[in-house]
């Protein structure tokens, strides 16, 4: 697949090398690179990849960027967004903390509100989720593992 | 232009009634709309003349039955369809495990030198493509407007108008009822079964009210679009469905602090289908209330279109097939 990657590279000898090995290194083919120093932030210039890569070494290629670099865009969209979800069920009894810390490793939970009405009944949260764009559907699919598991009802937001 | 209706109870009388009062209309527009069989779960009745519709109504809402009308040969119903006629109404209930009786009485209808109009769900999302090559092989015209969306213009609206774009995604709320059950939970703070019983109380939900609520009768309606409008070959089967019943109304009151209400949103796109509680913006125009019915395309040129409209009741699901059959006038006397 191709992409189109912006970046934000230091303005040091050797930065763009580093950005360049991971590439090379996953077998990915780089198209083009249009390095606009003109638009230099501090001491960082914008820097704009097209790369062919394999579909299944996409994540890691974007692991092993953010190592060294800061990504801005990927395919002309904001790296990250938040997703509201809501959640319906004993959403307390069946090990919040777990809950919370298995998503946690997708994206960040930045903010829970959450309504009891009754003991016994089934309780109601939002979660305010901080998710990197393209591992949306992971994040999906854990909560639909989540729901099998604990009982719960996930609502998500349309995308 | 003679017509069979199959299947006389809501949808059967109310277009029976659609069609009583709007002759003069037709008759001055296009020309004569004359329905000369009608069958229930009695048997059909078939009169080369014509049958009286008021007379029909009174018959078989007095008595139950449509073979207790006078004036007119009684017979089975699959000698019905072999009578004399144009255009054959498919409107028995939508079967989403068979799709029996509709898919035979369909496919005997084009066989028997019909076309046909529908509004039921069950052949079109358990049998498409034999509903489609059987129409085909005997040179008939098959149209279904009324089995998504009621009134609302969804599967011609796509088809004719927006002819010449590529549709990606369909997405929507294409039940009334569980509409109505999500907006009164929103807008008066009860719970869904208080919500429900309300429902049913007004005859807007069914006294089994499973398909509805459950999100099939969403998902055999996005199969109908995935076939009819984006030219996919998809069953019911292949819909990932989750229903409304676990709705809180505290889940609704979250949703709204942060924005969103809470829909029963059917979507369909070349990749997946599914059948789900949403969270959607408020000021998106998904967000219609009562039993409004709503769906939005997405499309390359004209973009984004949105719909709104009546997704049930005997009058507003008659407009839809009226104006299928129309159509299929106009064709015919070219
Ligand atoms: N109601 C709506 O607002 C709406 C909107 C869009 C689409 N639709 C679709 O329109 C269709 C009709 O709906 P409806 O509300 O009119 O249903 P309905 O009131 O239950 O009427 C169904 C009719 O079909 C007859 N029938 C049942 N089994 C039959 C058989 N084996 N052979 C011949 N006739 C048979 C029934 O006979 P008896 O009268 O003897 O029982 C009845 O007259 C359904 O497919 C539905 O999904 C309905």
């Amino acid at each position: 697949m191709r992409i189109v990657l912006d970046i934000e590279v230091r303005d040091k000898p050797g930065e763009l090398l580093k950005i360049l090995t991971p590439i090379a290194n996953l077998g990915a083919n780089i198209i083009s690179i249009i390095h606009s120093r003109e638009e230099r932030v501090g001491n960082r210039i914008p820097v704009r990849f097209v790369i062919d890569v394999e579909e299944d070494k996409f994540k890691t290629l974007i692991n092993e960027l953010e190592k060294v670099a800061i990504i801005k865009l990927i395919d002309g969209q904001k790296k990250k967004r938040y997703v509201d979800i809501v959640v319906i069920g004993h959403v307390v009894d069946t090990d919040i903390r777990d809950t919370i810390d298995r998503i946690n490793t997708i994206g960040l939970v930045e903010d829970l509100d959450l309504l009891m009405p009754h003991p016994d009944l089934e309780s109601s949260a939002t979660m305010k989720i901080l998710i990197d764009n393209y591992k949306i559907e992971e994040l999906f699919y854990l909560l639909d593992e989540l729901e099998k598991e604990k009982g719960l009802f996930f609502i998500k937001t349309l995308l | 232009m003679d017509i069979i209706i199959l299947g006389f109870g809501v949808i059967g009388r109310g277009l029976a009634k659609v069609l009583y009062n709007k002759s003069d209309y037709l008759s001055k527009n296009y020309g004569k709309f004359n329905v000369v069989g009608i069958a229930d779960s009695s048997g059909g009745i078939y009169n080369k003349d014509g049958i009286d519709l008021l007379k029909a109504i009174e018959v078989k809402e007095k008595t139950g039955k449509i073979t207790n009308y006078k004036d007119a040969k009684k017979m089975d119903i699959l000698d019905l369809i072999k009578e004399d006629g144009d255009v054959v109404v498919e409107v028995t209930p939508s079967n989403l495990e068979t799709g029996e009786p509709a898919n035979t009485h369909i496919i005997e209808s084009f066989k028997n030198d019909k076309h046909v109009v529908t509004a039921n769900k069950g052949p079109l999302c358990l049998c498409f493509n034999e509903l489609i090559t059987t129409a085909k092989k005997y040179n008939k015209i098959f149209r279904f407007e009324a089995s998504v969306g009621g009134a609302m213009p969804i599967i011609n609206l796509a088809k004719e108008t927006l002819a010449g774009n590529e549709i990606y995604s369909i997405i929507g709320i294409l039940n009334g009822t569980t509409n109505y059950i999500l907006t009164k939970m929103e807008e008066e703070k009860i719970d869904f079964e208080t919500a429900l019983k309300e429902a049913q109380e007004l005859g807007i939900a069914e006294t089994n009210p499973s398909q509805d609520i459950d999100g099939l009768d969403t998902a055999a309606k996005i199969v109908i679009l995935a076939n009819a409008i984006m030219g996919l070959n998809k069953t019911i089967k292949d819909v990932k469905i989750k229903g409304i019943r676990r709705i809180t109304p505290e889940a609704i009151l979250l949703a709204n602090k942060r924005g969103y209400t809470i829909k029963l949103i059917g979507n369909v796109n070349r990749k997946k289908l599914i059948v789900e509680p949403t969270l959607i913006p408020k000021y998106s125009p998904l967000n219609v209330k009562g039993t409004l019915n709503v769906a939005m395309f997405e499309t390359d040129l004209a973009k984004e279109v949105v719909v709104v409209g009546r997704g049930a009741g005997p009058i507003e699901t008659s407009s839809a097939i009226l104006s299928d059959l129309i159509s299929i006038y106009k064709e015919i006397k070219k």
